[in-house]
């Protein structure tokens, strides 16, 4: 087992900020691309990756000593189904309202690289309180990351926020198309670059 | 060899225990799931019918379901109705059974509560003892009739028929002339932003108020949608006073024989709801026609 360096707290900030699934490990693309048009859809398959995330990642901490090394990825892809099937048959019972509106992204988590590369990086390695943190982290950023591109992609695609009128008209019709979700995270990822340089020179100027 | 047992067991394993935990959730939630089903089901009847939560539906209004079997004996194949009668002060059943050509041929009692009768095997098993062994049956489809008082309000037929990529499935409302009521699309998988399109007001509206007439030949012209008649159409976007009673009268009546609007870059998927919207309409009024006849010269006490 890896010796653990970070605290549960460093672990559960890692994934939102440092490690950031979409804008600083650029993985799960696709959804990020095609799913993030509005804030609401963002938010809706972050709750969904969350959820499927922080019971995946504890499941593979709980049974990490008996899976064998060489079906390490069927058996992750096992429990990420399980979980997503799981979560697509409580949501289609309970929630039928929301789950009309995302009942095709459920099913795509699936195929998501994050959960996977969480899985195979961390749960597989650590102890499920610590594969808890993480999870939640993770799944909380990539929420994160799907409502910020939501938010810009919304306003400047449609000229509103979580469908209220903001704007009152349209201003490029661009954004909400999936080919413009490339220049949003593209722009985003400098974004958070130019934010870190910043901040880390501050902190040398301290010193 | 020992390694290739120890990880066929490891992956048994787990897949054991995944279809156990996937068993566990669906057993769990299939009750509920069915329920929303139900749910869903009833408010697109009730909105279909111009009831909504602002304006709830008259007590006394009542569904009945038929349901349309084919009855395979040896070679020969008959049309069996399963309609709703009162029997002994209590809603039951009765089996109308018509030859291909629409001629009766015998009714048969079925005894099944009209809460069994909404679930299919329920509906088979009752047909089963009351047929006998060698006859087989298949099931064809579900009319919904809505009644209000002793007079029929409508037809509600659910339906599928294939689109672009898979089959998309309605339920159309019909009055008894066999005018378009409403059109609602239940389920579909076409392309979100193109085929997808479908569901919205802008189309699936241009059914609305086509006479029996109009529908048997409908088509679809590839031509752009006037920008009044969308408006016309966008009926939950209006905005109090965006037209007058005048103007709701003269935009139906300019529209009413037009043939419908094609999605842009959707024609197919607009073809086959248009398609499908007539050919279900075609076939209902024959089969509706053929029943009422033989219901009648019969005299078949049916509650609806």
């Amino acid at each position: 087992m890896a010796a653990r360096t970070k605290t549960n707290k460093e672990l559960f900030f890692n994934g939102i900020l440092n490690e950031n699934p979409i804008f600083r490990l650029a993985l799960s693309m696709c959804p990020a691309v095609g799913i993030s048009t509005t804030v609401m859809n963002g938010l809706l398959l972050g709750m969904a990756v969350l959820f499927v995330q922080v019971f995946s990642s504890c499941t593979i901490a709980l049974i990490k000593d008996y899976i064998h090394p060489r079906i390490r990825i069927p058996t992750y892809t096992l429990t990420i189904a399980t979980w997503v099937t799981v979560i697509d048959l409580v949501l289609a019972a309970y929630v039928p309202v929301a789950y009309k509106a995302m009942g095709i992204f459920v099913k795509l988590i699936v195929a998501f690289a994050i959960i996977t590369m969480r899985l195979e990086m961390f749960a597989s390695k650590n102890s499920v309180t610590a594969s808890f943190c993480d999870g939640l982290g993770m799944g909380l950023g990539f929420m994160f990351a799907m409502m910020t591109l939501g938010f810009v992609r919304e306003l400047l695609g449609m000229g509103t926020v979580l469908g209220y009128d903001v704007l009152g008209f349209c201003p490029l019709l661009f954004f909400v198309l999936p080919s413009a979700g490339f220049f949003v995270v593209g722009l985003m990822m400098a974004m958070f670059n130019y934010i870190e340089i910043v901040y880390n020179r501050r902190k040398k100027v301290k010193r | 060899m020992k390694e290739i047992l120890r990880i066929t067991i490891a992956l048994t394993l787990s897949c054991l225990i995944a279809a156990t935990v996937m068993g566990l959730a669906f057993v769990m939630t299939a009750k509920a799931k069915k329920h929303n089903e139900d749910l869903y089901m009833q408010e697109t009847m009730l909105g279909l019918l111009g009831y909504s939560k602002a304006r709830p539906a008259p007590s006394d209004l009542r569904f009945y379901g038929v349901y349309r079997y084919i009855i395979a004996d040896g070679d020969r194949r008959f049309l069996g109705y399963m309609v709703p009668v009162k029997r002994g002060g209590e809603q039951n059943y009765a089996l109308v059974v018509m030859d291909l050509k629409g001629r009766f041929v015998e009714t048969m009692d079925l005894s099944i509560s009209p809460e069994a009768a909404g679930d299919a095997p329920e509906r088979e098993k009752a047909l089963r003892v009351a047929l006998g062994p060698p006859k087989a049956v298949t099931y064809g489809d579900t009319t919904i009739i809505a009644k209000r008082g002793e007079r029929r309000l409508a037809y509600l037929l659910p339906g599928s028929f294939p689109g672009f990529k898979t089959f998309i499935s309605i339920m159309l409302a019909l009055d008894p002339s066999f005018k378009v009521l409403g059109l609602e699309i239940m389920e579909h998988e076409e392309d979100p932003g193109l085929g997808a399109e479908i569901e919205e007001e802008y189309f699936k509206h241009q059914f609305k108020g086509k006479t029996f007439e109009r529908i048997k030949t409908i088509d679809v012209v590839r031509e752009p949608l006037p920008e009044q008649y969308k408006k016309y159409l966008e009926r939950s976007t209006w905005q109090e006073g965006a037209f007058t009673e005048e103007e709701i009268e003269e935009i139906g009546r300019t529209y009413e024989d037009k043939d419908i609007y094609a999605i842009t870059g959707a024609t197919i998927s607009s073809k086959s709801v248009s398609d499908g919207v007539r050919n279900m309409t075609k076939r209902f009024s024959y089969r509706m026609g053929s029943l009422d006849r033989v219901i009648a010269s019969q005299g078949v006490e049916v509650l609806f």
